[in-house]
């Protein structure tokens, strides 16, 4: 069905395009991610957040369109001597938009009520902000009061962590705070109906279409703090997310930005260059393995996967314009992005052939059948997955002399069988949660997300993790990597790429590429949505 | 007559018990549950704690009496994507965009499918029957994505004459329902041509001309009663099915509508609002069949329920 609707879709954009299409209203109109939203609330669930609510609070920091890290709530920051405890200092004057001042109080009550009554990200504040007692709490052991969160006064907040976590400033650019006197009120309430929400944050809440997750907001006239709204009415309407569906309202003038399909790519190129943008989502797509599980719990046959995966071919025609290699778990131009490791990833035919030999298996005799899962999926990855995997299945029958079935599945299927081991190969496909390599190296550390245990690789990671000295840590990070190289750990694949189309009426930094030439549409939506005006 | 309509009450009364137990056991034997497919995995004991919030944690047969305690007094429970409005709430929010697009292309599709299908009968082998015969093929083998995304492209894009899609004011409304009417003026032009023809042919129809009736009396009075049967069959079914939302209409007209709840009910493991949504579907159909049969009655009175042909 996507096929076909990606088909059908570039034959349309082939037979509607005449021009760049302008904007026909002032208010702007963007497409947004899921179609399901549940809370208006980003602390509690992220992953089934109602559209826009990381725009109505004001985390304490965030990333712009260069990936800096900005201060946001956070006026500055300290580290204690001894890494322990991070003292973020707040401006003054922060309101929320019904008036009540926002304090230092309404962000460690965020954090305590996500750890005792949230669910989706409970696992980023243990494994990233390593947050003491964080554990203990969300499996009920103990009271949200010990965690390590303490409001010292309105506009001094400290945190502290089980070790020390130099990367804390980035991994706050998540923190957003709750309003408490609006929860005293109504309880989760709050957020899930629209009279109760008062926002923080450059804008506020209009109106809530729940069905399709579909959210209006207006600009927030009591936010003082940086990063303010240019527009006066944003709809984020995920029904646009798909280019199929965002394309025709982009060229009706409905939209003010769409994502490309790969279909729609080479037209949107040829008819109006000017309208593209592009952009890297710091994500990788790589192949896990069961480390334990028989044939894979042979470096030599994982090695050998990782040689016989020709990523430039795969780049160059499968994933035209969609993805780009992927040499390292990180993205070029990813914090801690590598040459030495990544040029290491080489289509090697002759060498994949070698360790499979040498496994026991030469041209794949004797090689069991097996099975690859990967997810089904919307949005970029849904375009990647399909294809790739099949692309894998030829080369690896053409160079290993393996037979490798492909089974698609629901995500929730998907992850419950890597959790509990039920197959032994998967593709895989991680989104950055906040710029530093800690974040993909921690999924794969002490269990992580494909219960790996490798001692030498968590070892450099722990070592990573908690020192201060960045050109250290990320010494050590090649270090881990290194690892994972020798011990087929992982095969990485691919980085997506988003394309998308935007209206020759919007302009500002916003949409404007950045000095490597991305144009970030999605994830750093506080810089977005505050750097984009109306011509 | 009402030995018949209790009879089928008490089988719509089976049907529903049948279809509950069904799709409930079916639901939970899926793999993952609701807090299940995230980037990362929920710690069990957050797991633990959520599943015994939502009483997941109860063997399967509590959860099902539990839950159908509610619905015997319409307390479907609350839908796991949208907490803080029950079911029932979230179905009268959503339904009413489905029911009105859904419904007008039905009620608009019909009544344009029958007069192009008596068109189609009426003159036989000519253009307009081969016209009809086209229209009618098109109309129910083009993919409705395909005929909302043509009807985007030339009404909004190229003509500019209306909004390409959105919700909210009525000049939005008139694209989608005719995307919806497409699949009943296909329908309807087909089983009204069939039925016609059929009915011209027979023999009261040829005493009807001899006794010198007008042929507009004899069309609309005795023709059309008696090919009305078949379309009776189909409307009710097809008002409901529309009715209810499509999927790929609302997702291409950005309809804040039903249709797309059949699925992300299930995606995310909404079990109450899963159920809910199936045992309403069930109901309508039920009673739609129960209808339908009713109607047939009144059109034909040779017909009579329960009775064994003699």
């Amino acid at each position: 069905m996507n096929a076909m609707l990606k088909l059908v879709g570039a034959i349309a954009l082939a037979a509607g395009l005449t021009a760049a299409p302008a904007l026909a209203q002032t208010k702007l109109t963007v497409p947004g991610g899921s179609t399901t939203g549940t809370y208006m609330d980003y602390m509690k669930t992220v992953y089934a957040r109602a559209s826009g609510s990381e725009l109505l609070q004001v985390p304490l920091t965030s990333f712009d369109n260069e990936y800096q890290l900005t201060p946001l709530a956070a006026e500055s920051w300290t580290q204690s001597a001894d890494g322990l405890t991070w003292t973020f200092k707040l401006r003054q004057g922060l309101v929320w938009s019904d008036g009540e001042p926002l304090t230092a109080e309404d962000y460690v009550f965020a954090l305590q009520h996500a750890a005792t009554s949230g669910y989706d990200f409970a696992w980023y504040w243990d494994f990233a902000g390593g947050i003491q007692n964080w554990k203990e709490v969300t499996e009920g052991k103990a009271g949200p009061e010990t965690l390590g969160l303490k409001a010292v006064d309105d506009t001094t907040l400290e945190i502290t962590s089980t070790g020390p976590k130099p990367y804390m400033p980035s991994v706050v650019s998540l923190w957003y705070p709750v309003p408490k006197h609006q929860f005293d009120k109504f309880g989760d309430d709050w957020s899930t109906n629209v009279a109760n929400v008062v926002s923080s944050g450059p804008f506020t809440l209009k109106s809530w279409e729940k069905s399709n997750n579909t959210a209006t907001l207006v600009k927030n006239e009591t936010y003082t703090g940086p990063w303010q709204a240019q527009v006066d009415e944003l709809t984020i309407d995920p029904t646009l997310g798909a280019p199929e569906v965002g394309m025709p309202a982009f060229l009706a003038g409905d939209a003010a930005f769409t994502y490309l399909n790969a279909g729609q790519i080479p037209v949107v190129k040829q008819r109006f260059p000017d309208a593209i943008r592009t952009n890297t989502v710091f994500a990788t797509s790589y192949i896990s393995f069961d480390l334990e599980a028989a044939p894979f719990n042979n470096a030599d046959v994982r090695r050998a996967f990782y040689y016989a995966v020709n990523r430039d071919e795969l780049t160059q025609t499968v994933l035209k314009d969609i993805a780009i290699p992927a040499h390292s778990i990180l993205a070029p131009g990813y914090p801690g992005y590598s040459e030495n490791v990544a040029k290491q990833a080489v289509f090697d035919p002759a060498k994949a052939k070698e360790l499979m030999a040498k496994a026991g298996y030469p041209n794949g005799e004797g090689f069991p059948t097996i099975e690859i899962w990967f997810r089904e999926e919307g949005g970029y990855n849904g375009a990647i997955l399909p294809p790739m995997a099949q692309y894998l299945q030829a080369q690896f029958k053409d160079i290993l002399g393996i037979t490798m079935n492909i089974k698609v599945m629901p995500g929730k299927d998907w992850m419950e069988g890597m959790l509990a081991r039920k197959n032994n190969i998967y593709i895989a496909p991680y989104e950055y949660d906040y710029l530093d390599p800690s974040n993909f190296y921690g999924i794969f550390y002490n269990g992580g997300r494909h219960s790996y245990h490798v001692p030498e690789f968590d070892k450099f990671v722990a070592e990573a993790d908690s020192n201060p000295n960045w050109d250290e840590r990320v010494t050590l990070y090649e270090q881990a990597e290194q690892v994972m190289i020798d011990q087929g750990m992982i095969v990485p694949l691919v980085h997506p790429i988003i394309m998308a189309a935007v209206s020759e009426d919007i302009s500002g930094p916003g949409v404007t590429p950045n000095s490597q030439g991305f144009t970030p549409l999605d994830r750093i939506g506080n810089f977005l949505y505050s750097h984009i005006s109306v011509k | 007559m009402v030995l018949f309509i209790l009879r089928r009450l008490l089988s719509i009364a089976f049907t529903f018990f049948v279809v509950s137990v069904i799709v409930f056991l079916m639901m939970h034997a899926v793999p993952g549950g609701p807090f299940d497919g995230y980037d990362m995995p929920v710690s069990k004991a957050v797991r633990d704690t959520l599943m015994a919030k939502l009483g997941l944690d109860q063997p399967l047969w509590v959860q099902y009496v539990n839950y159908m305690k509610g619905v015997l007094v319409f307390d479907f429970g609350y839908p796991y994507q949208a907490p803080g409005e029950t079911v029932i709430s979230l179905l009268a929010n959503a339904w009413p965009p489905s029911l009105l697009l859904g419904g007008l292309g039905v009620l608009i599709g019909a009544p344009l499918g029958i007069l192009l299908g008596m068109a189609a009968a009426l003159r036989r082998n000519t253009w307009i029957d081969y016209f009809a015969s086209a229209l009618a093929t098109l109309g129910l083998t083009i993919p409705v994505f395909v005929i909302s995304m043509l009807l985007i492209l030339i009404f909004a894009v190229w003509l500019n004459w209306l909004p390409a899609s959105g919700w909210g004011k009525p000049e939005r409304w008139i694209l989608p329902i005719i995307a919806y009417a497409a699949i009943p003026i296909a329908t309807y032009a087909r089983y009204t041509r069939s039925a016609m023809l059929d009915t011209l042919n027979r023999p009261f129809v040829t005493a009807l001309r001899a006794k010198g009736l007008s042929e507009r009396r004899i069309i609309f009075q005795h023709v059309l009663r008696n090919s009305a049967i078949p379309m009776v069959a189909v409307f009710l079914p097809m008002f409901i099915g529309t009715a209810t939302g499509s999927i790929f209409v609302e997702a291409m007209f950005r309809i804040p509508g039903l249709g797309s709840y059949f699925v992300s009910s299930i995606e995310n493991r909404d079990y109450p609002l899963e159920m809910a949504l199936v045992l309403m579907v069930t109901l309508m159909f039920c009673f739609a069949y129960l209808i339908s049969d009713i109607c047939y009655a009144w059109l034909n009175p040779r017909i009579r329920f329960g009775e064994q042909p003699k």
